[in-house]
């Protein structure tokens, strides 16, 4: 189990900056996602971390050795592709063993790891096939115990589970946490799904347009986003502009907006002009002094997914039930401590 | 009309072109090579009036046929081997190295084949002639040959190059592999195909190609193409020419068979490692 320490990491493909001055670290054992839309800069910074490529500037650290110029084979990193790339001449467990004979490892422990990763993923009747044989959700396991076998420092996965249908995807999500825990395993995960990145992550590194925009718990990400890209990413969200008027109680600000008067909290005095952000589902219809139309209702099961209109603003709110229909006025609330300033300038 | 009857319509054509291009050419040949030269087969009848393998003994014995074999056989799997060793960096570079102009250079790897074999051959033997390589007749003929079907063996290892998937080398990098076990798990079993396309492909063109075997060679060496030009140019034997041609094709089709098979064992999942 090592640790992992990113410093001031950029690179450049001719003028453009992919990965812009990102520095981070990862504690040993811990989880991290890098998150982000494609063309963030998620993927070529994985691909800094295994070796495949050469940052332009800045440092790679495992465990306080400098790592930046090492290539992928001599590095204590393990991929797990997002294609899997297993070799498909190869059964299961010669692809299971093949990076422990390049490392030279002895047959009897060889096949002593081989054992015990089949038998954690359930592998073990699967050894003689070849991958073609394999479903997608047996070849990805493969693919894993490929990484696994090496007892890699840190484990890097890149987006592992975008091949697998919705249902399997579950699944081998709370597997891949199941082992890692187990395994207590430093792991760095690559993703544009959010929902995997809250289910899986010690911590999550949004990243845009190849800097990181906010590194948080994902609880913390999703109350407390500092941005609209992360507040609009990370769930649904809606932002609104608004003109401050003055404090309301302690660390309570009154807002004016489109909507109507907003309250939010902030512990230092906010700007004038404010970017403010709430959750749909923070909302509560009934009562209050804000007002507005629904112009749209969609039942979604367990919430109902309403769209009203305040004013000339179209905002979400998401209740578990509701007598409201298309065209019903309705007053509704909105904590100041569900508010969320943002930091975004107006 | 029902479709399976347009179906079996298309199969009966099929089947009538078939034995037209193929049946008929092959028959004349084998009949024509068991002609006994003690009664000729004139125009007058359907069938030779009298079998015999006269011809293929007589050709066995009393031409260079043996001497020709022996070349051709040498000659033909080391300029398929050359042509394949020559190919392989240029199909490299083609096929996995992105570079401003590459399509291009791939056109042009193939624009030796418009012009007529003949031609090219005429002015490549030229080219040997000046740098004086062809007094080294048997090496000259091989480099030629070797040249001379760089077009095909550089497009079937382009095509096998391109089919290399970077994920497999990264994945064998990642898990520490060399080099060396790179190129065995990730190159060879998708290179595998094409090389033996490759080697096929070049065989055939040299077994079967006349013009520098016979500018560069005559007199001293003799090919069986050679060997059958002058069969049918110079002295116009016909039933020596069939035999001849009987001795040329029957090896390349056993070639042929012995390939197919090997390509379809590269089944397609295993080249591309998914279950389509």
């Amino acid at each position: 189990m090592i640790g992992v320490r990113v410093d001031r990491l950029t690179i450049r493909f001719g003028a453009f900056t992919a990965v812009d001055d990102v520095s981070f670290q990862v504690a040993p054992g811990e989880f991290i996602t890098l998150l982000g839309p494609s063309g963030c800069g998620k993927t070529t910074l994985l691909r800094m971390l295994s070796g495949f490529l050469e940052p332009t500037s800045g440092s790679i650290h495992l465990d306080d050795v400098d790592v930046s110029q090492v290539p992928p084979e001599a590095r204590d990193t393990a991929l797990c592709f997002q294609s899997y790339a297993l070799f498909p001449h190869l059964t299961v467990r010669q692809n299971l063993e093949f990076g422990l004979i390049q490392k030279r490892i002895p047959r009897r422990e060889r096949k002593e790891r081989v054992a015990t990763v089949a038998s954690t993923l359930d592998l073990d009747t699967q050894l003689t096939k070849l991958p073609n044989q394999l479903s997608g959700g047996q070849q990805q396991r493969v693919s894993l115990g490929r990484a696994l076998v090496m007892r890699p420092g840190v484990i890097l996965f890149d987006e592992p589970l975008s091949n697998l249908d919705a249902k399997l995807r579950d699944r081998v999500r709370i597997e891949i946490r199941r082992i890692q825990r187990d395994y207590g395993l430093t792991a760095i995960y690559v993703t544009h799904d959010q929902a995997e990145a809250l289910a899986l992550s010690d911590r999550i590194l949004v990243m845009n347009g190849g800097r990181v925009e906010q590194s948080d718990t994902p609880e913390a990400l999703y109350h407390r986003p500092r941005s609209r890209f992360v507040a609009d990413f990370i769930g649904s969200a809606n932002v609104i502009v608004g003109e401050v008027e003055g404090p309301a109680d302690a660390g309570i600000w009154r807002a004016r907006t489109p909507i109507g008067l907003l309250g939010f909290t902030s512990e230092r005095q906010p700007p004038r002009a404010v970017t403010l952000c709430w959750r749909p589902e923070h909302v509560h219809l009934g009562d209050g002094d804000l007002e507005g139309i629904v112009i749209d209702r969609s039942f979604q099961g367990n919430y109902t997914d309403l769209t009203v209109r305040s004013g000339d603003v179209d905002h979400r709110i998401q209740v578990s039930a509701t007598p409201l229909y298309e065209g019903d006025r309705t007053r509704f609330a909105i904590e100041p401590e569900r508010v969320v300033l943002l930091e975004d300038e107006v | 009309m029902s479709e399976a009857r347009i179906q079996r319509v298309l199969l009966v054509l099929l089947l009538i072109v078939c034995t037209v291009w193929l049946v008929v050419p092959f028959g004349m040949a084998i009949l024509w090579s068991l002609v006994d030269p003690s009664v000729p087969w004139t125009a007058d009848h359907v069938l030779p009036p009298a079998l015999s393998f006269y011809r293929w003994i007589d050709m066995w014995q009393f031409s260079s046929l043996q001497r020709a074999l022996v070349t051709s056989y040498a000659l033909a799997p080391l300029a398929a081997i050359t042509s394949l060793l020559l190919a392989i960096p240029t199909a490299y570079a083609l096929g996995r190295i992105d570079f401003p102009g590459r399509e291009l250079a791939k056109l042009a790897c193939l624009l030796p084949l418009v012009v007529p074999a003949f031609v090219t051959a005429i002015f490549f033997t030229a080219l040997l002639f000046q740098l004086g390589v062809h007094m080294y007749r048997f090496p000259a003929i091989l480099f030629a040959h070797a040249v001379l079907a760089l077009p095909y063996s550089i497009r079937i290892m382009t095509v096998s190059f391109e089919q290399v998937r970077q994920d497999h080398i990264d994945a064998a990098r990642d898990l520490g592999a060399s080099s060396w076990a790179r190129f065995r798990v990730a190159y060879l079993p998708a290179l595998r195909p094409g090389i033996f396309a490759s080697l096929l492909i070049v065989f055939i063109q040299s077994i079967e190609e006349f013009a520098v075997a016979f500018i560069v060679g005559s007199p001293d060496i003799v090919t069986i193409p050679t060997l059958l030009f002058s069969a049918l140019g110079q002295d116009y034997v016909r039933p020596n020419a069939a035999v001849l041609s009987l001795i040329l094709v029957v090896p390349n089709v056993m070639l042929m068979l012995v390939l197919e098979r090997l390509l379809r064992s590269a089944n397609p999942t295993l080249a591309s490692g998914k279950v389509m």
